[in-house]
């Protein structure tokens, strides 16, 4: 991740003095251009990016079979339909495919060590002076990543779906898909957020990459990115369902699966957003508290 | 039997002009482009036993190509070379025992851990007696004065320190030849002095053949009497450093100080005037008329120093690049990018 | 006159300097170290959660829960050693070769590929297999087998075979960055491989699963590497069949054959080595 030098007179445009549309003018002309910058140095990678993609959809090759084989040896009704936790097996695999998808969304490569980085080497510095916050530059440079990574990575994910669209025997209905996509983007804020903040601790600890790994590893186990929660047994399953880690994988493919539905499809959504919310202002906070710390170093 | 025996030894690459990425070198593989470099041109050469040559030589002039030629790192493309009867690209267990590559700003030591434990690996692998190897390690840390750090990590070790090191841990098996290839480059003046004088105290001991690449005269005029001048893959000076000199010396340098200020007159008509910080001077002159000009200017002036010098050694083997360069001009083909299809 | 005592001796200073090294950087093994571990008992606690909704993988073939565990715990000393030995060996080598470094190592008077093969051994992947062994203990006293002296023997004997293999595999595809150039992508590769391998190969059926398990069997057998020694070991009840003792024997000239593979390409390889320019 680089910082690219914000061309002064961009920022004179940025004077809290001027009148308010002129600020907000200039604010989006300044993240247009960060847009702009990212998007270049991603484009690339095009090629390498493609294969990259299609690559890792190769472990859910053998995952197909292992549960292939599974769904053949559990107890069931004779005659195929047999369910695990309410899965068939195709739903099983369209969940692998989906998690994939809501990783696309949620997973946030470099967020956290960059940060530290930053931190670490003093370009944390230029934020105590420049008008514009880290976690807008950040966000916006994120936006822009994702933007680009999925109009490239579109075309594998759109083959592989196409390959597997036997799997698909349920597929949401009417404002099921906003719902559906609400639980992407919102899966997209979450983990931005949530790694944002961890990335911000490197304001205390210097060491951040060893919280990184723990929470890399409890995030593959219960996101649900390895296997569907409802597998989990109590008390586990309990516990699992009250920490925000399974809104980045598992809850977006139960919404296309119809696993939630309804009432609950609503609830689900809103405690998805509140923890979008509570970690949006710890980042806030922990960024605030943590440049008040720094400076008071003398950088 | 020679040494070293090289004949009509050539060694050309291609280049290809690869990028970044599987995509790129997918495309890479089906439709490459490349570029013809001829690193060494049929060169040949004989070297004795217990000769200490130095190989001499602008940059991409083929004098490391060579050396790696020799140790059998890479295959030539022409040509035949023996090292000790040994065809070295063959790369026999027998002939990696007998002799030693030292490359400068190169680490073959382990960089986290102490020499002492690399020498260890060192005897291991060439099988290195015992009693043998503590007696050359001893000796040769002593030789180098660096006894005190060989249980210190590589990586804490100064540059010369370090240089030090891989030249013992060359040396532990007692080679026959050695192969230097810019051994004192990037050091400090007094690590380049130690180990030169290294070098030549064990060189003069062991009787060992060596050959010297390097970009430092004093390492050449210190080290060698025969000098192997090579330019664009090819040898054009073989000889004693003396005799080079002596070819090239068309001129002396006179430095005279004068005693009562630089003279008024113009001192042109005596020589081309190549320094003037008053009160010292300094002329060009003819060889074979330098004596008669001293002898003019102290008729006329007061003078507190006279000196009288051959240029500086880089000047003449600069001469020597730039004459052959212009010859090689004609028949210099430039190589155009190559693309497969043809 | 280099002999197997020789050899041996290299090898045990390479294995002391890795370690000397390692615990100079004390904190980073320690992380790599718990980090394996941790995956591996992810990978454990998502078997045991599978267990319990199926009592064996796949109809009528052996593999119930103990005997797959069996099958895992073979699979991480397999791994967990290929990981220790070789991994870090086969990263370098792509790099020493694209980028001219291995001049130093031709230089020796010792076989390239054995130096090259194995003067790094990462300490830090031991930990998987302790755990492999401790895992293969425990579902053998849970099946109440106790195997024999020359089901052992055989099982050692498999187990070594599928290390080569798998090394084979590894050193062929890091040979080939002296033609391909950078090869990050192709150790992805690597693991994706060797992904197919995490379980027992009978899980391949199916229109599609047959050629695939044909193929990674007889074409690059990583499917060997681990089920041939985990069936003698965890399917002793069943009488080995003739197809059983078949894809044993299979599995010796597999190894052979790709030993010598890798060694052809890795001659390749070193003759196209270009060596840094000066």
């Amino acid at each position: 991740m680089c910082w690219y030098p914000i061309r002064s007179s961009m920022s004179t445009a940025i004077l809290d003095t001027n009148p308010v549309p002129q600020r907000i003018l200039g604010r989006c002309r300044l993240w247009a251009t960060i847009l702009r910058i990212s998007i270049q140095e991603r484009i690339v990678y095009r090629g390498d990016f493609m294969l990259g993609t299609l690559m890792r959809f190769l472990p859910i090759v053998t995952q197909m079979f292992l549960w292939a084989a599974v769904f053949a040896a559990a107890p069931g009704p004779s005659g195929g339909d047999t369910r695990i936790v309410g899965y068939r097996y195709q739903d099983m695999v369209a969940y692998y495919l989906l998690t994939m998808l809501s990783r696309a969304f949620s997973s946030m490569p470099g967020l956290a060590s960059g940060i530290t980085r930053e931190i670490r080497e003093g370009g944390i510095k230029k934020f105590l002076i420049q008008p514009i916050g880290l976690l807008e530059f950040l966000f916006f440079y994120r936006v822009a990543h994702k933007l680009v990574y999925y109009s490239i990575a579109a075309v594998p994910f759109a083959v592989v779906f196409y390959l597997c669209r036997g799997f698909f025997l349920h597929t949401p209905h009417g404002w099921e898909w906003a719902a559906y996509i609400a639980s992407l983007i919102l899966a997209f804020l979450l983990g931005f957020f949530l790694e944002a903040t961890i990335g911000l601790l490197g304001f205390w600890f210097l060491e951040v990459s060893s919280l990184l790994f723990i929470y890399m590893l409890l995030s593959f186990f219960f996101s649900g990115h390895m296997f569907p929660i409802d597998m989990l047994p109590q008390p586990f399953y309990t516990i699992v369902r009250m920490i925000p880690l399974q809104y980045l994988a598992y809850f977006p493919s139960a919404v296309f699966l119809g696993k939630v539905q309804g009432e609950e499809l609503v609830t689900g959504l809103l405690v998805q957003a509140a923890w979008v919310v509570t970690f949006m202002v710890l980042a806030k906070i922990t960024l605030q508290r943590g440049l008040k710390r720094y400076s008071g170093f003398g950088g | 039997m020679s040494a070293i025996e090289i004949r009509n030894l050539s060694k050309t690459y291609r280049v290809n002009r690869k990028k970044e990425g599987l995509w790129a070198a997918v495309r890479g593989l089906l439709r490459p482009e490349y570029e013809v470099i001829h690193a060494v041109r049929s060169i040949s050469l004989t070297v004795e036993r217990g000769e200490f040559v130095a190989f001499l030589g602008p940059n991409g002039a083929g004098k490391t190509t060579t050396l790696k030629l020799l140790s059998g790192i890479i295959t030539p493309t022409a040509g035949t070379a023996t090292v000790l009867g040994h065809v070295p690209w063959k790369r026999e267990n027998a002939y990696r025992r007998r002799f030693a590559l030292v490359m400068g700003q190169k680490n073959q030591l382990w960089w986290d851990l102490p020499a002492a434990e690399s020498f260890r690996l060192h005897q291991q692998i060439y099988q290195i007696p015992p009693e043998q190897f503590t007696r050359t390690r001893d000796e040769l840390t002593d030789m180098l004065g660096v006894r005190h750090l060989i249980h210190r990590p590589v990586r804490e070790l100064s540059l010369g320190e370090r240089m030090k090191m891989e030249l013992i841990a060359a040396l532990l098996h007692s080679p026959e030849v050695l192969f230097l290839d810019e051994p004192t480059i990037g050091l400090d003046v007094v690590a380049q002095y130690t180990i030169q004088q290294f070098l030549r105290e064990y060189q003069t001991q062991k009787k060992t053949t060596v050959i010297l690449t390097s970009h430092y005269m004093k390492d050449v005029a210190a080290l060698c009497r025969r000098v192997v001048v090579i330019f664009d893959g090819r040898i054009i000076y073989d000889g004693s450093l003396s005799s080079l000199v002596d070819h090239l010396g068309a001129y002396k340098i006179i430095t005279i100080r004068f005693a009562n200020g630089t003279p008024a007159g113009d001192l042109a008509r005596f020589g081309q005037v190549i320094l003037r910080e008053p009160p010292r001077i300094k002329l060009r002159v003819p060889r074979t008329e330098a004596t008669e000009i001293v002898r003019a200017i102290l008729a006329q002036y007061a003078a507190e120093d006279v000196s009288v010098e051959d240029p500086p050694l880089e000047e003449l083997i600069a001469t020597l690049f730039t004459s052959a360069h212009c010859t090689a001009e004609e028949s210099l083909v430039p190589s155009p990018l190559h693309s497969a299809d043809h | 006159m280099t002999s197997l005592r020789q050899y041996l001796l290299v090898f045990g200073t390479f294995a002391r300097n890795s370690l000397i090294r390692d615990m100079t950087f004390r904190a980073n093994f320690i992380i790599e170290f718990f980090s394996s571990l941790s995956w591996v008992f992810m990978n454990l606690g998502f078997y045991i959660l599978i267990f319990r909704y199926t009592p064996s993988l796949g109809v009528g073939t052996g593999w119930g829960k103990y005997e797959f565990f069996a099958f895992t715990g073979t699979g991480l000393m397999i791994n967990s050693l290929a990981a220790m030995l070789f991994m870090t060996n086969a990263d370098n080598f792509g790099n020493f070769v694209r980028q001219g470094n291995l001049d130093f190592l031709l230089l020796k008077p010792i076989d390239t590929q054995f130096i090259v093969s194995l003067q790094r051994i990462d300490w830090s992947s031991s930990g998987n297999f302790f755990v492999g062994l401790l895992l293969l203990l425990y579902s053998l006293r849970q099946m109440n087998y106790v195997p024999s002296a020359v089901t052992i023997a055989l099982y050692i004997v498999y187990m070594i075979c599928g290390l080569l293999i798998l090394y084979s595999l590894m050193f062929m595809m890091a040979s080939t960055s002296v033609w391909l150039g950078r090869n990050e992508t192709l150790f992805d590769f690597w693991f994706y491989i060797v992904n197919f391998a995490r379980y027992p190969m009978e899980i391949y059926e199916g229109r599609f699963g047959r050629p695939f398990r044909w193929f990674f069997t007889f074409i690059i057998p990583v499917l060997v590497a681990v089920n041939v020694p985990a069936r003698f070991i965890a399917r002793p009840l069943k009488p080995q069949t003739l197809q059983d003792w078949a894809l044993a024997g299979f599995t010796i000239v597999a190894t052979v054959v790709m030993l010598v593979l890798c060694r052809l390409v890795f001659l390749a390889a070193l003759r196209s080595y270009r060596s840094a320019s000066s």
